[in-house]
């Protein structure tokens, strides 16, 4: 037993203070008057023993009071075995990312892994965790022994991306549930690139210790790796100078200055490969142009020949799909040619898309198939023949995609056909002479997406609004707003398809948009978002997600997702199928998948290349984590040792609750003595 | 009759005329004799005629059987008179319950200075002192003497402590015929001190009464618990026990009043223990019967 706090124990001489009350100072009494004190005597040596008797229960609870708290302040403390060896959770992580398949680093840990399981006492509980892009528990906290060396040896290297602020994390919940010692065996190639940028989340609970097993041996390895890929995920022409050609960066890892042969691979062939000086511990860049890919999906990746200390990362993987230019079609008000004028020209402009503008006015649109268009634009037009409005509401059910522009002719129907809402009175800003701006514009949102926007709104703010029409924005997500707060630009989700609403025109008489270069790029990624053709091709990176179905697709309405894994497995079940939004991309590779709106994809799936970076995390830094938890250097390797550790049961609050119970107690005594002194005087 | 001489009932009778009218007419009726008690014209005695006596007095009658002058004397005509000492220390202030033993002295006073005036045709005065004489009403039996006295009463506030010797010394000054001496006072002193002191009086033909005016608990006190007192009039204090009070306490104060009356008689001077909730009659009647003795 001990106290936390000591000092506090000075407050013991408070303790004079009933002692003084009681029995050294006179009661305060009012004096009583008399005539004459000639026939009186002193008393008083009777009278102190008189009270000190009488009184004798309310200086014990003051005593006690004082005491109590006092002690309180003190905190006392007993330390209790807090748990026994086999009171102590074992959890042996093994970290199964991308870069320890480099050599045998992912044995060799699995082997120590193996080793330290083996070395655990019979009755002592472990968990085995997976360290991989997502970290995975493998097992419950179990003492079969048994079980858990069948979990450890079930893991197998995967293509993630460890981080160890993840596995921090992970701890920090674990010890809050179990609410016992963990002894927490990390094996890993401790990778720098693993540790978050601040230190402080990797300091773990005060029960938890680190005892890491390092695999990575010396200094890292050199490695080269082909860290990204710029390439077309759509080409229609290969012979355009502008978008057939391929731009891969090569970068180096602690390596030498060499020479390097990088391979361009289409469909399982090279078809064309190059030289590249890559400075010592530098990066290269290497074109391959033009592309030329056949018809269709086509797996292509870039590669680096001759191989080195890594030799995974030495591939990056893409797609391209090649079709001919995807008609977009444009209805307008007959009479309207800016707005198709514009559009097309914007879309021309583009350097990623290729869609070829049809333009129709509304009146002419009876007979259209809008399912032979990637995606239809309706400029202005609020009166459509119903045929075609039906065929319209059809296609976005099924996966179409549709861009309203609200222009002068909005006001004089109440609804926008297809959205589902009515309008509100215009907003004639020309008339008033103050233009509206721009004011918020989502830039995650992909049809208005920029990597850095700047301090003009990413060129919105430039954009004046001469005349809005607002519609209600209910059950719709809000991507730009205008300074006065009406929402600008709307998405709403229908059925497997999305319908985009823009409360201005696309002519230079409602807004001078399509006088800014901002118009070509808006134009451009909405035609890639709208046509969907973003997600069939190209590459991802692992562990991220691609989205199966819309949000607002019911179970049954659509038909299932075959996905087919770089494995040629099938990762979901036939449930899956039916009803996942969307689909984690876990190993690097090809995923061809085949989506619920009938559409094909070709998916290039590459490592996160920091993973690439085989520099091991210093000794210092290793030493101030394992060290983090316990206040204590960084213990040897090997078995757990097994100690007991003892943790502090403070029990003031106890005290607390007694002082609190002694102080009503004397209260209540004490009135019924000063009451008692009343009666007397 | 007797709740008007009920000293509770008394204290609340704010105006002393009153009180003492109240007082000595329930003590006459009481007594069931007529009011005009001892006013009649009965005959004394003859005194022989000496120059300078009024010639009215002159019993006529006798001259002319025996030639001899005589003057007819009739108990009426014998007035007495009456001066209240009245201490106002501080300690009269004293009271465990109304009236206070100053009130009671007033009640006293009031109704002996009614008695006198009203129904004896006595001259009446007083004098009040502490630890020296704060006020002076000569005796005398004229018309408004009588709201005078009353005054004098309602003035007298209790202060300062009691001193018999210094005030005394000038009593003999104040009294120069003989009459009947009432002294009210609670005696806090030396017996021996207070006879000696009032002694000369009665030397000088006074009568001479002692009333000693104490309240209930100054002869029988309560103590609960332990507690502390202070003297009213030194301001001196102290912690006194129960047990002490219960004990030698009352044995000190019954040994002080048995030797202050013996001291009294033996001086010839009338001693009477008044305590605050008697009746006043009691003082009334010893007036009386020191005047009947008188006479």
């Amino acid at each position: 037993m001990g106290f936390l706090a000591p000092w506090f124990l000075g407050g013991l001489a408070a303790l004079g203070v009933p002692v003084f009350v009681h029995l050294l100072r006179k009661h305060v009494t009012i004096p009583r008057p008399v005539s004459s004190l000639m026939f009186f005597e002193r008393g008083t040596q009777s009278s102190t023993r008189h009270r000190r008797l009488r009184y004798l229960l309310l200086f014990g609870l003051r005593f006690a009071l004082v005491l109590l708290v006092v002690l309180a302040f003190a905190n006392p403390f007993v330390r209790r075995a807090a748990a026994g060896a086999n009171d102590q959770i074992l959890l042996i992580v093994l970290d199964d990312s991308f870069s320890m398949r480099a050599g045998t680093r992912f044995a060799d840990a699995k082997q120590q892994a193996l080793a330290t399981l083996a070395a655990k006492p019979a009755a002592q509980k472990a968990q085995v965790v997976a360290l991989g892009g997502d970290l995975e528990a493998v097992t419950q906290p179990i003492a079969d022994g048994a079980q858990l060396r069948t979990a450890l040896e079930s893991i197998q290297p995967g293509d993630g991306h460890a981080s160890f602020g993840e596995l921090v994390r992970y701890v920090r919940t674990m010890s809050e549930n179990v609410r016992a010692p963990i002894d927490l065996h990390l094996f890993s190639d401790m990778q720098h690139s693993a540790i978050p940028a601040n230190f402080a989340d990797l300091v773990l609970p005060q029960y938890v210790r680190l005892i890491l097993h390092s695999v990575a041996q010396g200094a890292a390895p050199p490695n080269w790796t082909v860290e990204s890929v710029s390439a077309p995920a759509e080409l229609s022409d290969p012979k355009d100078p502008k978008r057939s050609h391929v731009e891969a960066v090569i970068a180096g890892f602690g390596t030498p200055a060499a020479t390097k042969t990088i391979s361009l691979l289409v469909n399982g062939k090279v078809i064309a490969s190059r030289k590249i000086d890559i400075p010592a511990n530098g990066r290269a860049t290497v074109e391959f142009a033009p592309l030329n890919v056949d018809y269709g999906l086509n797996r292509c990746q870039v590669r680096i020949e001759g191989g080195d200390a890594f030799p995974a990362d030495d591939v990056s993987v893409f797609s391209v799909r090649r079709s001919d230019p995807e008609r977009v079609l444009f209805v307008h008000n007959q009479g309207e040619n800016r707005s198709p004028i514009y559009f097309s020209a914007a879309l021309d402009a583009a350097a990623h898309a290729s869609f070829v503008l049809q333009s129709v006015a509304a009146e002419q649109s009876t007979d259209l198939d809008p399912s032979r268009f990637a995606f239809v634009v309706l400029s202005d037009t609020m009166t459509l023949p119903a045929i075609f409005e039906h065929a319209l509401s059809a296609y976005v059910a099924k996966g179409g995609s549709v861009l309203i522009a609200l222009g002068t002719s909005a006001t004089r129907q109440p609804q926008i056909p297809l959205w589902g809402g009515g309008t509100r009175e215009a907003h004639d800003y020309a008339r008033s002479g103050n233009p509206a701006s721009v004011g918020q514009v989502d830039f995650s949102y992909p049809a208005l997406a920029q990597a850095q926007p700047g301090s003009d709104n990413g060129g919105w703010a430039e954009v004046k609004v001469l005349y809005a029409v607002p519609v209600d924005p209910a059950g719709a997500r809000i991507a730009a707003r205008l300074a006065d707060g009406t929402p600008l630009l709307l998405e709403k989700q229908i059925g497997e398809g999305r319908i985009l609403l823009f409360i201005s025109g696309l002519d230079n008489l409602t807004n001078d948009l399509p006088l800014h270069p901002l118009f070509v790029a808006f134009v451009d990624r909405t035609a890639r978002y709208l046509s969907g053709t973003e997600q069939l091709s190209g590459s991802r990176l692992v562990d991220s997600y691609v989205q199966l179905r819309a949000a607002a697709s019911t179970l049954g309405a659509a038909g299932s997702v075959e996905v087919v894994d770089p494995d040629g497995h099938r990762p979901l079940s036939l449930s899956d199928a039916r009803t996942a939004q969307s689909l984690r991309l876990e190993r690097a590779g090809f995923y061809q998948i085949h989506f619920a709106n009938g559409r094909d994809a070709l998916i290039g799936v590459n490592p996160d290349r920091r993973e690439s970076d085989l520099q091991p995390i210093p000794s210092d830094l290793l030493a101030l984590w394992s060290g983090s938890s316990t206040g204590s250097p960084q213990r040897a390797t090997g078995p757990t040792s097994g100690q007991t550790q003892s943790h502090i049961v403070s029990f003031w609050w106890y005290l607390m609750l007694l002082a609190l119970l002694a102080a009503l107690a004397q209260t209540a005594i004490a009135s019924g003595y000063l009451g008692t002194q009343r009666e007397e005087v | 009759m007797q709740r008007f001489l009920d000293p509770e009932v008394l204290a609340s009778i704010s105006s002393l005329d009153l009180l003492a009218k109240t007082v000595v007419d329930g003590f006459v009726a009481g007594l069931h004799r007529s009011p005009d008690f001892g006013f009649s014209q009965e005959f004394a005695e003859y005194r022989a005629y000496t120059p300078g006596d009024d010639l009215r007095h002159v019993d006529w009658n006798l001259f002319a059987r025996t030639e001899r002058c005589y003057l007819k004397r009739y108990r009426g005509e014998t007035n007495s008179q009456l001066t209240i000492l009245l201490d106002a220390s501080n300690s009269m202030q004293y009271t465990s319950g109304p009236p206070a033993k100053m009130d009671y002295a007033r009640y006293i006073a009031a109704s002996l200075f009614y008695l006198a005036i009203h129904s004896q045709r006595d001259a009446a005065g007083l004098i009040v002192f502490d630890d020296e004489v704060r006020d002076y009403i000569r005796p005398s039996t004229r018309p408004g003497q009588l709201a005078r006295l009353f005054a004098s009463l309602e003035r007298a506030e209790p202060r300062a402590r009691t001193d018999f010797a210094k005030p005394l010394r000038h009593f003999q000054n104040f009294l120069h015929r003989r009459g009947i001496a009432i002294m009210i006072s609670d005696f806090y002193e030396n017996p021996e001190t207070i006879i000696d002191t009032v002694a000369p009086l009665h030397f000088h033909g006074h009568e001479v009464v002692l009333f000693h005016i104490l309240d209930p608990q100054e002869i029988r006190p309560a103590l609960k618990t332990s507690s502390i007192l202070f003297d009213m009039e030194t301001d001196q204090k102290f912690e006194v026990v129960p047990e002490y009070v219960k004990t030698t306490y009352r044995e000190k104060v019954d040994a002080h009043i048995e030797e202050l009356r013996s001291r009294a008689l033996g001086a010839g001077i009338d001693y009477q223990l008044i305590v605050t909730n008697q009746p006043l009659d009691l003082a009334l009647r010893e007036y009386l019967t020191l005047r009947q003795a008188g006479n």
